[in-house]
């Protein structure tokens, strides 16, 4: 074998990983979630055309935009927010998302610098550059045997491969709380001591107040504030961030 | 009912022993005798009063009326004795006299011959009483002054059973100012058996805040008397100006004696309260113990020097505040905190924080208060306020103000805090500030909604799913087997390379192969019954396992090494082995089917040896 063969076995690892990767941005997708939202506003909203299936980051940011103008904060900042998922460092959603949430009375989001690091691209991205570490680690670690003379190079080459790991890594440990976050869709949600609708209000979250949903009970859903405080809102005052599957209005969606 | 029945047994003993005895013995003539002891005591002390009659017959003692002292039997014994045939009778009356007053008192002879008792009762110096009959033997009725107050101004119940007493630091309040209050309960031990609920505040100009809900107990001696006191903590407030006279309540349960004053005898006999319940001569009782009134004035805050931004606190505070960060960016928030310590009415203590200018954009704060102590009358208010600076560059927060009524020096005070310095630099995407371009013939900037950017060009790239990849099943199954597969192929070469690194253990392995094949054709030469070919392949494994053991080459080893440095049962036969051999080669003998399957156990033996060493 040639002196040049690592090298090829490590251009062949990405392009396994580069057919991969545009399979995934082809997956086959199962809900009208655009249309069928947009059929919910008022006018002038026009009658909505047959949307594309799936999410796109730009269709969720004119849905939120929508959703704004038709005076809807709640789901407007819902749709801002998936919308940063898939483009986590697009201007107008902070923009917008920060508009809209100072037009209701709440402060703008507040990200410390871990979590703007591994904000540096969006998690599709990200996956497939951990796929494309964990590959280029692998062959080069394994190509220090069969290549011993290639050896320094092989074990840089494995460092990289490392270090795209732990980028991909560190991107999920981010994005992992915000997974769990929902959004106050409704004009007012209560929040009670315990999951029962007679008991007295402890306080009331504002309409697109973000929340992180520690647990569930029946209609009710444990939440915790951006100020910390705790207490069970019931689950159809709440829109969580990522949804697992699309209720029939397209927009309020389940958990389970 | 077993106790009343053995009392009323016993009673009727003693009177047939009374009938026995009068019926038989001649009877003496009866006399009288009383004795008090002191005859020196002070208002509340108690002296006893003996009365001893004896002889025969029946003599009427009726207990005398004097003003300013209270007689009560406490105990009484009875004695018959037949001296020389004569019967002779006695019976001790011991008579508590409680001294309600003082002066000189003359008790008159309880029988016509009798001479008059004199005692001297002198004003109380505040001490504990001294009571010979109270003092731990007999419960009685408390020895103290029904419904006084003794040296700590306790104000006991009549029946000196219980008490409310109220602990208040000043008695000229403002309206609105907190004040730490103390209300203890105390409950005699074996009179109370329970306090039915908190203690209640007799007036609707007070409020009364942060009652504790589990009081303090300790146990306590008032005027010689064990007392369990349960103390409650909380803050009182005052509602409007003016004198007031305030009380508290608590109701309770006490033990209340329901025999007739005639079998009480035997009550301060048995003395202790635990006794008397044993014998069920007590009822529980509700009743509602009040404390004695407290004059407590309420002044108005004054409106000369009143602040503008005064919101009702009052007490003494201190503020200090802090940024979150010194440093920023354009657009991002910051948390402003003010700090609020010391003592008062915090429920008043409210602050607007910054108000929003051209340099902010403020948003509403949040308190959150920290008690330093379980009533909440000290602690820590903290306000906390985000702020957008609406411009980078270096900024300066003005010093936040806290203005506050402090009762001490009777004035109005502003605090102050320090101004803060924080640098805010551009936005990253400052850049961006303008809306870009509308990026598709439908999208334009929308006027009605001013700040709110364009819509943008849909693609047609889409998911499926907004979960992040990483945190599907697919992906992680996938970039599991990935991680394995590689993981796995590592560790494998890994070992081999380690293997091809040990010539020892190489050597080793290529040994144990060929003991096992030289086995194996003895096996063979065994059953074709070839003993030449046995015997010689018999030898060579044994070169090979001795070889391994003693580190020479296999050729080296012959008899005479055999003979040198082999030993163990084994040794004749190995060296018969290497001579047979020999031998086999060029005699031609053959062996027995016995003999065959002896060496070779032989052989086996060395190389099992061999393997375990």
């Amino acid at each position: 074998m040639s002196r040049r063969a690592p090298w090829g076995v490590i251009l062949f690892a990405l392009a396994v990983v580069g057919s991969s990767s545009s399979h995934a941005a082809q997956a086959p997708a199962y809900a009208q979630a655009q249309a069928q939202a947009q059929a919910q506003l008022p006018a002038p909203a026009p009658a909505p055309a047959p949307a594309p299936a799936g999410y796109s980051a730009p269709a969720l940011y004119n849905l939120a935009n929508a959703y704004a103008r038709a005076g809807k904060p709640g789901l407007a900042v819902l749709n801002y927010e998936r919308a940063k998922l898939l483009e986590p460092n697009d201007p107008d959603i902070d923009a917008n998302l920060r508009h809209v949430r100072e037009a209701v009375g709440l402060p703008p989001e507040s990200r410390n610098r871990f979590e703007r690091m591994a904000e540096i691209a969006s998690p599709r991205i990200l996956a497939w550059v951990g796929v494309l570490g964990l590959l280029i680690a692998g062959v080069s670690a394994l190509a220090r045997w069969q290549y011993p003379r290639h050896r320094r190079k092989l074990h840089a080459a494995t460092l990289v491969g490392l270090s795209l790991v732990a980028v991909t890594i560190a991107n999920g440990a981010a994005l992992w709380p915000i997974t769990h976050e929902a959004v106050v869709v409704t004009q007012a949600a209560p929040v009670r001591v315990s999951p029962v609708p007679i008991e007295e209000p402890l306080f009331v979250l504002p309409e697109a107040s973000v929340v992180r949903m520690m647990g569930e009970h029946d209609e009710f859903v444990l939440i915790r504030t951006e100020a910390g405080r705790t207490g069970w809102a019931q689950r159809s005052s709440l829109a969580p961030v990522v949804p697992k599957r699309i209720a029939s209005d397209g927009v309020s969606t389940s958990h389970n | 009912m077993r106790v009343p029945i053995l009392r009323q047994r016993a009673s009727i003993a003693a009177i047939a022993l009374y009938l026995f005895s009068a019926a038989t013995a001649p009877a003496a003539a009866p006399s009288i005798d009383a004795t008090i002891e002191p005859q020196q005591i002070e208002v509340g002390e108690s002296a006893r009063l003996t009365i001893l009659t004896s002889g025969s017959g029946t003599l009427s003692v009726t207990l005398p009326v004097v003003s300013g002292l209270e007689f009560r039997v406490v105990g009484q014994s009875h004695q018959i004795q037949v001296i020389n045939g004569a019967r002779i009778e006695s019976t001790s009356t011991i008579v508590r006299v409680t001294a309600e007053e003082a002066g000189v008192f003359t008790i008159p002879g309880l029988t016509p011959s009798s001479p008059p008792l004199v005692l001297r009762v002198n004003p109380s110096r505040g001490g504990g009483s001294s009571s010979l009959l109270g003092n731990g033997a007999s419960p009685g009725p408390p020895p103290f002054v029904p419904g006084g107050s003794n040296a700590n101004g306790i104000h006991l119940t009549p029946d000196g059973s219980a008490f409310v007493h109220l602990e208040i630091p000043k008695h000229e309040i403002y309206v609105g100012e907190s004040v730490p209050i103390e209300i203890q309960v105390g409950m005699r031990d074996g009179f109370v058996a329970s306090i039915n609920s908190l203690p209640k505040l007799n007036s609707g100009d007070f409020t009364l805040n942060n009652l504790s809900r589990q009081p303090e107990h300790a146990a306590k001696a008032i005027d010689g008397k064990a007392f369990t006191v349960y103390t409650w903590r909380s803050i009182l407030a005052a509602v409007k100006p003016g004198t007031y006279s305030l009380t508290f309540e608590a109701p309770v349960t006490v033990r209340v004696r329901t025999r007739p004053q005639r079998d009480s005898m035997l009550d301060d006999l048995l003395g202790d309260p635990f006794l008397q319940n044993i014998f069920g001569t007590t009822v529980p009782k509700n009743v509602t113990v009040t404390s004695p009134a407290a004059a407590i004035k309420v002044l108005a805050l004054p409106t000369q020097g009143r602040p503008p931004g005064f919101g009702g606190a009052v007490g003494t505070f201190k503020i200090s505040a802090d940024l979150s960060s010194s440093k920023n960016t354009a657009g991002d928030p910051l948390t402003l905190r003010m700090h609020v310590n010391g003592a008062g009415n915090f429920d008043r203590v409210e602050s607007p924080m910054l108000r929003g200018d051209g340099q902010w954009k403020t948003y509403e704060p949040k308190a959150t208060f920290n008690p330093a102590d379980p009533i909440g009358y000290r602690g820590e208010k903290v306000f906390e306020q985000p702020l957008i600076a609406q411009q980078p560059g270096t900024h300066a927060v003005p010093a936040l103000d806290f203005s506050y009524f402090d009762p001490g020096t009777r004035r109005y005070e502003t605090a102050h805090s320090s101004p803060l310095s924080v640098t805010v630099s551009p936005a990253a995407d400052s850049a961006g500030n303008e809306p870009p371009p509308p990026a598709n013939a439908g999208a334009s900037a929308d006027e009605s909604h001013g700040g709110l950017r364009p819509d943008h060009a849909v693609t047609e790239a889409r998911v499926d799913s907004l979960i992040p990849p990483y945190f599907r099943p697919r992906f992680v199954g996938l970039s599991s087997v990935l991680a394995l597969l590689f993981g796995g192929g590592w560790i494998s070469l890994r070992r081999r390379e380690l293997n091809a690194r040990d010539t020892k253990r190489q050597r080793e392995l290529a040994r144990t192969q060929l003991i096992r094949t030289l086995l194996e054709r003895m096996a063979a030469a065994s059953s074709a019954g070839n003993a030449a070919a046995f015997l010689s392949t018999a030898r060579s494994a044994l070169q090979q396992a001795l070889s391994a053991r003693w580190e020479v080459e296999p050729e080296q080893i012959a008899e005479d090494l055999v003979d040198a440095r082999l030993e163990g049962a084994d040794k004749d036969d190995i060296r018969q082995i290497f001579t047979l051999a020999d031998e086999a080669n060029y005699s031609g003998d053959d062996l027995k089917a016995a003999d065959f399957e002896r060496w070779t156990q032989i052989v086996s033996r060395q190389f099992i040896e061999e393997t375990a060493s």
